[in-house]
């Protein structure tokens, strides 16, 4: 794809120059060297150098805050994608953050010979079943337990959370031993190859286990199979987030919750708000636990504030000033905890609150915790 | 058979044809098929010269068939049957085939497009061999003319015709013409003032003898077609007769229900009953009737004075406690006494009283005179003194008060005359302090005084003629009934023995009393009831009533005995004293005996009859008489005459006395009554004493009955309302009482009062609840309630359809934050701002009321933008600029346009930016992306914050400014579907009306003989809309000088040998064409000629075939088929 391609896919040509994407770009509020309207009309101009050199392409948070209120309605978010990868065509990258581990990981996991030992994890108080027609998503989870130590934070007792709902549930779900990164990552700092290739990967892997739905933790998994898949790849089965699978099943028979009193607030993650829609659910499950009392922060929904990365690239000081903001919406609505539906946003936070940098400008603490968890403790035994 | 000699004709189209498909070749091809005499190509067959090619030969090869083959027939069908025509040929013998759109313009291969053109060319020379000549027929148009829509353009275009002395019928659905514009307060660029440029035209309309307008109308059904359509018309009921109506506006004044006025755009409040702008034409009132009330209103009729209970309290319910105030003070001179001592009939009757309880009128009313109070308010402007005629008022009870409030505000002089030492008669020292205190009657009647009545306190008047002589022309007479009367049983006049008013009187005025430790209170009245309490509050441990009849007799107010009993007084019923007992100390007891209740007597009231040998004593030191009073003639004037009941004797309609000039009314007439009575009857005399004044016949308008609820009505009330019960007021506690004379009923908070007018059936319905207090003040007598809504039916030969438009509703954006921040207006409100007539006489103020230090201009708000409306509005960038220049000029405030681009291209616009430009307006180019309160820093606080990116530095920006105006979008008008379903017309994908060609037919639309101009069509500015309308004039003024609609011939026609008279055709022919008839006994369908579109529905659904249309027959078709599908 050229330039003059990704313009008539997302249809640039029809922008104002009006400046309303920077006006409310969260990256822009911050770092007065980011202008979506200027990437945007470089791009018109045919200025493709200018657009590929410029690093601050890859500060871009594709969190779709912009896209909605576009007058014209440009796709920003996906421009931006694709222009990234004539950028890494160009050999242009952006700032790999955790020294481009996750990037190289998800690389390394292209090739068909790697061997992983996935599941190790699994022990045997969780039920799966080789014959079940629900997949539970594992995602990155086992990678991240090393990489995301020092943040006491581990994105498998996310997924054994998930296991342990399902099995209350009377659900034992399938588990791949031999999954792949999603790609998520790879396609969205435009490295279309590296996706392309995870995607037919996991496609193979989940066509042979012939399976009717995917449940996913991870938002960004999530809006990976059910928004990008489809362009390259053919599943033949439904994908779900776990708190959409989770409210369909509220009010049904057998699921009883204890008291947990708490004051929560929730953190719409960009990929399964703005990206997919999904508001409802994760509240509806949120309210259905008794003693949870949910307080909205300031800016919720669609007007939420996104945790600051994406996709680990170009982790900056902006970023951290937007986590800070964040943190502090959450810290003001006097919440026992922060809820999350997302590992990376849980990741990204956790890492701000630790931030040894940042002492000078200190950010707010607060206990946070994925949906899963909170789910997980309301339906274990007494 | 005749020769069929065919033309045949291939237009280049320039290179739009010819560019793509080898014409000549085309022409060379179709030279070759059967009958074509002649086959050629040229550059533009609709210019003249190829016109003419056709007209030279026919006439010099004798063609009897032609076939163009050009662009689309839509465009030029018609051009090349009128050429054939003009050569001497029926212009049906023409057949088009279209090279254009369906061949060149869609294809890229050359040879290809040209093969496709021949197959087209040549299946069009098959069919023209079918073609025959059909004749063409005229009808006459009626020339009568409808326009929709009172705006500039609907007005525009019916002045224009009916200048041309043809009739218009204009329909507005709003009570007046004037539409959007009449809202603008001056137009760009020249800053003409709109009302100044827009109601001469205004009132032409509404005098033209050419146009009848018909506003407050809507039309409901349009059938018919070009020349001859039936439109019904609904006339709205308004609950007005246009015809007496004077538009003074007293009705919307003096009407207790107000909402936002649309005109205003909800700046400011208008009646039920309106007019919605002074200039409104037609100026008559329109009362905003939208539901039946579910009540009967019977709290006003029951009440003697006929108080607006409604009205009052549906404004306490709103909380505009003042007016709800204003409106009691307007009947009613003593509201703080009624609210507590009325025995308020029209809680008795109140409708509500059927469903669960009756509302609490009486402490609604106490809480709007006690909240004046409380808020230091409920002074009075003097009235302006419009008589010459002195009139004096004796006694200044409720009776003399109320008739002398009547008549200072009628313009009087009024002086009334008082033997006391204060004024208020039995109000001041015949009722306890603790159930009316002296305060509150007081205020009432300083009130009362503060309008211009003089009271002359201390001034006994004995001698009429005295009062004659000193210039007075009329006289009052309300001295009450103040004389206790005696009961005259033995030892009534031992010392120890009390007159209830006696009593009561010392009490009041401070006289110390003894009443020893046991009291006994004879009687069952409320001075009864009030003595005895006073009793208990003096120290008396008991004290009994003795009453000679049962509890349900008692005529005292129920809740004060309930009160009295609370207090710890006992009753003694059926027990009649027969002795006071008495030693040389003084009283100790009474004797009474006991009663039974016999049968009624001729005033229904059962007697109570001694039983013989029941008597029996109960021991007391002081004994209260309560047992009635009697009119004093000892401090009456002498001359006067009497009844046989000792009450003055008046004439019952005048309330006049046996002496001209002289009127009396209250318990001096009535002998002892109530307050209100009392009230009743001073007012009454008033207008008589009015009437006599001023030589005029007395007519008193009577109240309605008092009406109760059907059970159906009942049953409607149980379904859509909730029960609630009555709000309680607190009350002093009965312990807290007997040490006091505080006052036991406490008054509501505004919360309770509110809460409490909420349960009103009456305030529950939407718009007017026919209070009817726009009844009493009409003086031309126009208001009545029982209109109903017309249908109107018109017969118009062409219609044109302005519409106008609606505004965006900006708070869809919530980021903008309108209807959230006070200070964020939208065009059409600030438009109200700066006009001198508007709600704030043009000043541009906060709603605060403060000036504006800075404002900002937010262009593009629902316009230009894929999430509301793609289009541009047009019009926002110069009245943008039209504001900034008006704040610079009106409150020097610093400008902010937030523009995307500047749009400014008519005439005088350019040069308008420029001048506005020089005026330092600041332009700031980039789209608004939030406004918001929440400040950064100190410069904001207190501000409105408008955060956008300043595209030309490049830079974020927050400006901080006082006031926000939106440029919102004009969008169509939310019910444009049912006017397009209405009027057959189509829409726009944006929703506006579409016109039949968006160049070369901007007016007309796909119905022959509708038009469309304005902003129904497109957004406009008025110079646009006003050329508009002028053109669909001049389209309708061009079919009625013609006078006639040529019909379409090609239409269907029924061979009745094969017709069945199945009746398909007619149910699927959306024009009633086709009717089924009997003819020489056979059902058959039979054509209306003039209806028929020649859409070709009936042919279709014809099971038999009997249907064809004419030139698409059958053969025609198929051999067109048959030539394309032969190569």
């Amino acid at each position: 794809m050229n330039l003059e391609d990704i313009i008539q896919k997302t249809k640039t040509y029809y922008c104002l120059e009006c400046g309303k994407c920077t006006s409310i770009c969260p990256v822009a509020r911050y770092d007065s060297g980011f202008s979506p309207r200027m990437i945007i009309e470089h791009a018109l101009l045919g200025f493709e150098d200018d657009l590929v050199q410029n690093k601050k392409l890859f500060s871009c948070l594709t969190c779709y805050t912009c896209q909605p209120e576009c007058p014209s309605d440009v796709d920003f978010p996906v421009f931006v994608r694709e222009a990234r990868s004539i950028a890494q065509d160009n050999g242009q990258y952006g700032i790999c953050a955790h020294s481009g581990q996750l990037q190289s990981l998800a690389r390394l996991m292209t090739s068909p010979a790697i061997k992983q030992n996935r599941l190790e994890w699994l022990s045997k108080e969780y039920r799966v079943s080789e014959d079940s027609d629900v997949l539970l998503w594992v995602g990155c989870a086992p990678y991240f337990e090393p990489i995301f130590e020092d943040l006491e934070f581990s994105a498998l007792d996310i997924i054994r959370a998930s296991l342990k709902i399902m099995n209350l549930l009377g659900i034992e779900p399938k588990l791949l031993p031999n999954e792949r990164c999603c790609g998520h990552d790879a396609l969205w700092t435009g490295d279309v190859e590296t996706f392309k290739r995870l995607a037919e990967h996991n496609a193979t892997q989940i066509k042979e286990a012939k399976v009717k739905k995917i449940v996913f933790s991870c938002p960004e998994g999530y809006r990976t199979f059910k928004l990008d898949y489809p362009n390259h790849v053919d599943l033949g089965c439904e994908v779900q987030h776990l708190s959409e699978f989770l409210a369909e099943k509220m009010g049904q028979n057998g699921l009883k919750f204890k008291e947990i009193k708490k004051k929560v607030t929730y953190q719409d993650p960009c990929r399964l708000g703005r990206h997919l829609g999904v508001y409802d659910a994760p509240r509806k499950v949120l309210e259905s636990i008794p003693g949870i009392e949910l307080i909205e922060m300031k800016h919720s929904g669609r007007e939420s504030i996104c945790c600051g990365t994406s996709a680990f690239t170009n982790c900056d000081s902006y970023s951290n000033l937007l986590r800070a903001e964040r943190l502090s919406e959450a810290a003001a609505t006097g919440a026992d905890v922060l809820i999350t539906a997302c590992p990376k946003c849980q990741t990204h936070f956790r890492c701000a609150m630790t931030d040894k940098g940042e002492e000078h400008r200190p950010t707010p603490k607060i206990e946070i915790m994925d949906l899963a968890n909170l789910v997980a403790d309301a339906i274990g035994e007494e | 058979m005749e020769e069929i000699r065919i033309g045949v004709y291939i237009c280049h189209c320039g290179l739009n044809i010819a560019g793509t498909v080898n014409v000549e070749d085309v022409a060379k091809y179709t030279a070759t098929l059967p009958n074509v005499v002649v086959s050629r190509h040229y550059r533009y067959m609709c210019s003249d010269p190829g016109q003419d090619l056709i007209r030279s030969d026919i006439k010099h090869l004798a063609l009897n068939r032609v076939v163009v083959a050009s662009c689309s027939p839509r465009m030029h069908e018609l051009t090349f049957r009128k050429t054939v025509e003009s050569g001497g040929l029926n212009p049906y013998l023409y057949e088009h085939a279209n090279i254009r759109e369906q061949c060149s313009w869609v294809h890229d291969d050359r040879k290809l497009a040209t093969n496709k053109a021949k197959d087209l060319v040549r299946a069009a020379v098959m069919r023209v061999h079918h073609h025959e000549p059909l004749v063409i027929r005229e009808v006459p148009l009626n020339p009568n003319v409808l326009v929709i829509g009172g705006g500039i353009a609907g007005m525009q275009a019916s002045l224009d015709i009916a200048n041309g002395q043809k009739k218009v019928y204009l329909v507005e659905r709003e009570p007046s013409i004037g539409g959007r514009m009449a809202q603008l307060d001056r137009t760009f660029p020249t800053l003409d003032c709109a009302e100044c440029i827009l109601t001469p035209k205004m009132s032409d309309v509404g005098h033209h003898p050419f146009i009848e307008l018909l506003a407050y109308s809507e039309v409901e059904e349009v059938s018919g077609s070009i020349g001859d359509f039936k439109v019904k018309v609904r006339k709205k009921a308004r609950y007005v007769d246009v015809d007496k109506c004077v538009g003074c506006g007293d009705c919307e004044e003096k009407c207790p229900r107000r909402t936002g006025s649309e005109y205003e755009m909800g700046l400011a409040e208008r009646g039920m009953a309106y007019i919605p702008f002074p200039q409104a034409i037609p100026n008559v009132a329109t009362i905003d009737r939208r539901e039946e009330r579910p009540c009967k209103a019977a709290c006003k009729e029951a009440c003697p004075i006929h108080m607006n209970v409604l009205g009052y309290a549906s404004l306490i319910k709103e909380g505009r406690f003042e007016e709800a105030y204003e409106v009691i003070r307007r009947t009613n001179p003593l509201p703080a006494v009624c609210g507590r001592v009325c025995y308020a009939p029209c809680q008795e009757a109140c409708n509500r009283g059927q469903f669960d309880e009756h509302i609490a009128i009486r402490e609604l009313k106490r809480f709007a005179a006690d909240q004046e109070l409380k808020m230091g308010k409920g002074k009075a402007v003097p009235v302006e003194r419009t008589k010459e005629e002195q009139v004096a008022i004796v006694g200044s009870g409720p009776a003399g008060l109320a008739c002398a409030y009547d008549l200072v505000r009628q313009g009087y002089p009024v002086t009334v005359f008082e033997s006391g030492p204060e004024a208020g008669g039995l109000l001041r020292w015949g009722i306890p302090e603790y159930r009316l205190p002296k305060k509150m009657l007081s205020n009432d009647i300083s009130y009362i005084q503060d309008l211009g009545v003089e009271i002359k306190t201390n001034t006994p008047v004995k001698n009429l003629s005295e009062i004659f002589d000193q210039g007075y022309k009329a006289v009052f007479l309300g001295t009450g009934a103040g004389m206790s009367q005696r009961m005259g049983i033995p030892g009534e006049n031992a010392p120890g023995v009390f007159h209830a008013l006696d009593f009561l009187k010392q009490v009041n005025f401070g006289v110390e009393v003894d009443l020893g430790s046991k009291v006994a209170v004879i009687g069952g009245g409320n001075a009864a009831v009030d003595a005895a309490r006073v009793a208990r509050r003096l120290g008396v441990e008991d004290v009994t009533v003795v009453y000679r009849r049962g509890r349900d007799e008692m005529p005292a107010i129920p809740s004060e005995i309930e009160e009295m009993e609370h207090e710890g007084v006992k009753i003694e019923f059926l027990a009649a004293p027969v002795k006071v007992l008495s030693d040389n100390k003084g009283v100790t007891g009474i004797q009474c005996i006991r009663m039974e209740m016999g049968e009624p007597d001729a005033s229904g009231r059962r007697r109570p009859v001694p039983v013989k040998g029941s008597e029996f004593t109960i021991e007391v030191d002081h004994v209260i008489m309560a047992i009635g009073q009697s009119v004093d003639k000892a401090v009456l004037p002498e001359g006067l005459a009497y009844t046989d009941w000792g009450t003055l004797s008046v004439d019952p309609v005048t309330l006049q006395t046996n002496i001209d000039g002289v009127f009396a009314g209250g318990d001096v007439v009535s002998g002892p009554a109530d307050v209100i009575g009392a009230i009743a009857t001073g007012k009454r005399a008033a207008c008589s004493i009015n009437a006599y004044l001023r030589g005029e016949e007395l007519s008193i308008e009577e109240g309605g009955k008092v009406e109760k609820l059907s059970e159906e009505e009942l049953a409607r009330i149980k379904q859509r309302f909730a029960s609630r019960k009555r709000v309680r007021a607190g009350k002093l506690e009965p312990e807290k009482r007997i040490d006091s004379f505080e006052e036991v009923e406490q008054t509501y908070s505004p919360d309770e009062a509110q809460e409490e007018a909420e349960r009103c059936l009456a305030s529950m319905v939407e718009g007017c609840f026919e209070c009817g207090e726009c009844k009493q003040v009409c003086e031309a007598k126009a208001i009545d309630f029982e209109q109903t809504d017309q249908i109107v039916e018109l017969e118009v030969g062409s219609i044109i359809v302005a519409t106008g438009y609606d505004q965006f509703d900006s708070s869809v954006i919530p980021q903008y934050g309108y209807k959230r921040y006070a200070n964020v207006l939208t065009g059409l409100e600030f438009e109200r701002l700066t006009c001198a007539a508007g709600p704030t006489e043009g000043k541009i103020l906060l709603k605060d009321g403060r000036p504006p230090e800075s404002v900002a201009i937010v262009h593009c708000v629902g316009s230009r933008d894929q999430n509301y409306h793609e289009y541009c509005s047009r019009v926002c960038c110069m009245y943008g600029l039209k504001y900034a220049h008006l704040i610079k000029e009106l409150a020097n405030a610093e400008v902010y346009e937030f523009y995307i681009d500047m749009r400014c291209f008519g005439e005088g616009y350019e040069e308008f930016y420029k001048r506005v430009s020089e005026e330092g307006v600041n332009f700031i180019r980039g789209k608004v992306a939030k406004i918001t309160d929440e400040a950064v820093i100190d410069e904001e606080k207190g501000k409105l914050i408008v955060v956008s990116e300043d595209t030309l530095l490049g830079k974020m920006i927050r400006v901080p400014v006082d006031m926000v105006i939106l440029c919102s979008a004009l969008e169509a008008r939310s019910d444009a579907e049912n006017v397009a379903r209405l009027f057959n017309l189509n829409r726009r994908a944006d929703g506006f009306f579409l016109e039949r060609h968006v160049k070369l037919d901007p007016v007309a639309t796909p119905t022959d003989g509708i038009f469309i101009a304005g902003c129904c069509e497109a957004p406009r500015d008025i110079p646009d809309t006003v050329a508009q309308a002028e053109a669909a004039a001049a389209k309708v003024l061009s079919l009625i000088s013609k006078g006639t609609v040529t019909l379409e011939a090609a239409i269907s026609t029924v061979d009745e040998a094969i017709c069945h008279g199945c009746g398909r055709c007619e149910e699927v022919c959306t024009f009633s064409a086709p009717k089924v008839i009997s003819k020489d006994g056979n059902l058959v369908s039979s054509i209306n000629e003039a209806l028929c579109k020649g859409c070709g529905a009936c042919a279709v659904v014809c099971p038999t075939g009997a249907i064809t249309i004419r030139h698409f027959t059958p053969d025609e078709i198929l051999a067109q088929v048959a030539a394309l599908t032969e190569a």
